[in-house]
């Protein structure tokens, strides 16, 4: 008996290494989505209530399974590389990481798109338009015809740059709000030594973004540069170098002198700065700082209401001091593409999936759908609606019931932004949300779009990037952190090796590859000379 | 001498016929080190192609050392594998006599109680993530607002903060030292148990001739555990091309990365951010041989100088 039992045992642990086998159900097809996870506290996105929406309005009539697969939205890139190297991919797949949706399509495994999109994407491809699908074409096979590889979203606001400044603490220093470097210079200098906050006093808030150190950096160092000596086919060249571009040097060495002031935290390049930063500007140490044009009043980090919370009278307020002498004091904001993130097929998928995964995103693209998908349900989500039809008094997370928790862009992504179908009535929807500051929004979107210019890309795979990018990015913090800190009188030497060490590490390739597609005419975005 | 009777021989029973439900348990555990650890092993042609996810390592094309030679030539390489070496070296000197030493007076202390209870305490930081670990180190060693330097800096005994986290050396100071604290603790079990297993009267017969606890501890306890010592000791050199992955990452930071970046971080960077696991797994294998030369040779060592090895 005990033998027997032993055996069976054995068998059972044998067997379920082996995996179970798979029933094939009736007519149904099981369609598995993306979508972010942005560990919303109380939102399990894997059975949100936009899912059941999906089901019950697209799902059940189609006869399609609907089934969202998460992943961590801050290693998205990492997890569906992963997961498509497991031939696990869900059938439906975004993400923002460029490097790794060009290599899907030189390594072709993923579905092109222009049959299905052609025969079952109508409102899909209205809703993006031509000039945005063109982002996702290329020309894999060489024979002169561009193919739709990958759908990128429509971004509905292209503002990227939100810089804000205390108005309470210009009042308590009477001053003016700074209109151009000096004179920020100043009120940084003069909030130091007025001691604002006490001995926490930190006038600008300032770290290292370690995934690319100079991408919210150059939004000051641009300032500086010397558009005389750029010429546009440089502006491309340098697209990942901006420390590179003549003049520079000097914007760095500014922050340099901030730095030894005591002006910025000598912590700015510790891993965990993040964090402290926040902390800092909720208890109102700072005096500036530089993040998205919405970042002070977002319902998941909203410094404006917490910074209230500790300082009475505390008021972020957009300011627009970064004036380029040699373009005749324009304030350059760098802005993003028309194209959000990419989405695609895998052939994991096979075609009655792929014509599911058409047809989720086409039924996504109306209107109607889309407005349930983005904004859910009146007296839940939202207070109502205004004369526009746009919702009013919307929610924080933490005001809705865990059943109707959402997040609007992860699940409706075709769209990067809340869609009203109308350009005027999506501008005005940017502000509506932060009930009473409404006006400082739409004032820091309008600054952020003064003396725009549309961010770089190329249509062709760029080699060196993919070898060398996250390489030079590296050797960027390092730069970033060397030429801040270092003592000023070996800022020369400092700035100057830091350089040839990023050109050493694989940047000069780059800035070759680029000049070449920006010479061949394979590239996207604005030089700020055109502007 | 039996009797007339001839005696058949039985044939001597096959041990596999005789003990086949020890080999039946035996089953899993293989299958475990077939599936787990033979398995993948396969996985290491990844290195020797240029690698399609979608074709996988059979469909994809073979580059032969072409992955080997990019990742060496790039100028991060040396570096990663300098640092690599050196901080564990620096974590071999500083922190391997630190479990022997604790572990002896553990064991000489004279209260049971106290001596749970400390031994516990030396435990806990090994059950610490990283992460936690890193939040730690920065309330600590952080520049004018942490611990250390925000109190110095008070008492006016410096006018300058430290800079245990932002200059080089400094760093990998402060790297070795959180090492050290972090796994002394765990370290002491092998040895502990080692001094248990040493023969009590060897102490006794010590005692008699006069021997003192400073002359107990030299000439009976660590005689006692020096062949434990020796194993960890071989397995610990072993060990010098591994680095993990968290802790120079949490700990390191753009301002020292000349010091911090390591083959773990550089693998990280160029392998797994870019994509390219063919790069990753090149970088893998190169340090897969390294470790098992130096474990060789240090076993070579040992046994030359009359120790037992691991093997």
């Amino acid at each position: 008996m005990k033998k027997t039992l032993a055996i069976l045992l054995t068998l059972a642990l044998l067997l379920g290494l082996t995996g179970s086998v798979a029933v094939a159900e009736d007519d149904w097809i099981t369609l598995r989505v993306e979508c972010y996870d942005r560990e919303i506290t109380g939102l399990d996105v894997t059975d949100c209530w936009q899912l059941h929406y999906a089901q019950e309005h697209f799902g059940d009539p189609n006869k399609i399974k609907l089934e969202f697969v998460s992943y961590a939205r801050w290693t998205e890139g990492t997890l569906l590389d992963q997961a498509l190297n497991g031939s696990n991919a869900p059938d439906l797949c975004m993400t923002y990481d460029g490097g790794l949706v060009q290599q899907c399509i030189d390594q072709e495994g993923i579905w092109q798109l222009d049959d299905l999109l052609n025969t079952y994407g109508s409102n899909l491809k209205a809703f993006l338009g031509e000039e945005l699908l063109s982002y996702g074409q290329s020309d894999h096979d060489g024979d002169g015809v561009k193919e739709q590889w990958y759908l990128p979203a429509r971004r509905i606001s292209r503002a990227n740059v939100g810089n804000f400044i205390r108005e309470d603490w210009l009042k308590a220093l009477n001053m003016e709000k700074p209109t151009d470097i000096e004179s920020f210079t100043n009120y940084l200098r003069a909030a130091k030594d007025a001691k604002l906050a006490g001995d926490n006093t930190m006038p600008f808030s300032f770290g290292i973004y370690a995934p690319d150190p100079l991408y919210n950096v150059r939004r000051f160092t641009d300032a500086f540069v010397d558009f005389t000596q750029v010429t546009k086919e440089d502006w491309f060249a340098y697209a990942r170098n901006p420390e590179m571009l003549p003049g520079a040097k000097e914007g760095f060495r500014w922050l340099n002198t901030l730095y030894h002031e005591g002006l910025l935290p000598d912590t700015f390049a510790l891993a965990d700065n993040d964090k402290a930063n926040d902390t800092a500007l909720i208890m109102g140490y700072n005096g500036f700082f530089s993040q998205q044009p919405d970042q002070p009043w977002r319902t998941d980090k909203n410094y404006q209401i917490e910074l209230e919370k500790n300082v009475e009278g505390g008021h972020w307020v957009t300011v627009n001091p970064f004036k380029n002498e040699s373009l005749g004091g324009k304030t350059l904001h760098d802005m993003y593409a028309p194209a959000g993130l990419s989405i695609i097929i895998p052939l994991t998928a096979n075609e009655q999936t792929a014509i599911a995964a058409m047809k989720y995103l086409d039924w996504m693209a109306i209107p109607e759908n889309m407005f349930a998908m983005q904004n859910g349900i009146e007296g839940i989500n939202y207070e109502g609606l205004n004369d526009d039809g746009i919702p009013y008094g919307v929610k924080s997370a933490d005001d809705v019931p865990n059943e109707n928790k959402m997040h609007a862009g992860d699940i409706c992504f075709i769209s990067n932004g809340l869609c009203y179908f109308d350009d005027a009535k999506n501008n005005a929807a940017l502000a509506l949300p932060f009930k009473g500051y409404e006006e400082d929004v739409k004032a820091s979107y309008a600054d952020s779009l003064t003396d725009a210019w549309t961010q770089i890309s190329f249509t062709t795979t760029i080699e060196a990037e993919t070898d060398y990018g996250s390489t030079v990015k590296s050797k960027q913090g390092e730069f970033l952190a060397a030429v801040v800190s270092c003592d000023p009188a070996e800022f020369d030497k400092v700035y100057d090796d830091g350089i040839q060490d990023i050109l050493n590490s694989g940047a000069q390739q780059m800035i070759d590859e680029f000049r070449k597609a920006y010479n061949d005419g394979n590239y996207r975005g604005v030089f700020p000379g055109d502007l | 001498m039996t009797t007339g009777v001839i005696q058949k021989k039985t044939p001597k029973p096959n041990c596999f016929t005789r003990d086949w439900r020890l080999y039946l348990m035996l089953v899993l555990p293989i299958a475990f080190y077939l599936i787990f650890c033979y398995k993948p092993m396969i996985g290491i042609i990844v290195g020797f192609e240029k690698y399609n996810k979608f074709k996988g390592m059979w469909g994809s094309e073979w580059v032969g050392l072409e992955n080997f030679r990019f990742t060496m030539g790039m100028s991060d390489f040396s570096t990663a594998l300098i640092n690599t070496l050196w901080l564990n070296f620096l974590g071999l000197v500083a922190g391997f006599p630190v479990p022997i030493i604790l572990a002896i007076m553990l064991n000489e202390m004279r209260s049971i109680r106290v001596k749970k209870v400390s031994q516990t305490l030396l435990y806990l930081p090994h059950f610490l993530s990283w992460i936690i670990i890193g939040g730690m180190v920065l309330q600590i060693f952080a520049p004018t607002s942490g611990i250390i330097n925000a109190l110095l800096l008070r008492w006016g005994w410096i006018d300058k903060s430290i800079p245990f986290l932002t200059d080089g050396p400094h760093w990998q100071f402060t790297y070795t030292l959180v090492g050290v604290w972090q796994g002394m603790g765990w370290g002491t079990i092998l040895y502990l148990s080692a001094i248990t297993g040493i023969n009590m009267e060897l102490f006794e017969a010590a005692k008699i001739d006069g021997a003192n606890k400073m002359q107990q501890i030299w000439h009976v306890t660590l005689p006692g555990i020096r062949s434990t010592i020796v194993v960890l000791l071989i397995l610990s050199v072993g060990q010098m091309m591994n680095i993990s992955f968290d802790r120079p990452q949490v700990l390191g930071n753009a301002q020292v990365r000349k010091f911090c970046d390591v083959l773990s971080t550089f693998v990280y960077r160029t392998g797994i951010e870019n994509h390219k696991y063919e790069r990753a797994t090149a970088v893998g294998l190169f340090q897969s041989l390294v470790g098992l030369i130096m474990i060789t040779g240090a076993n070579i060592v040992a046994k030359k100088l009359g120790e037992d090895g691991i093997w």
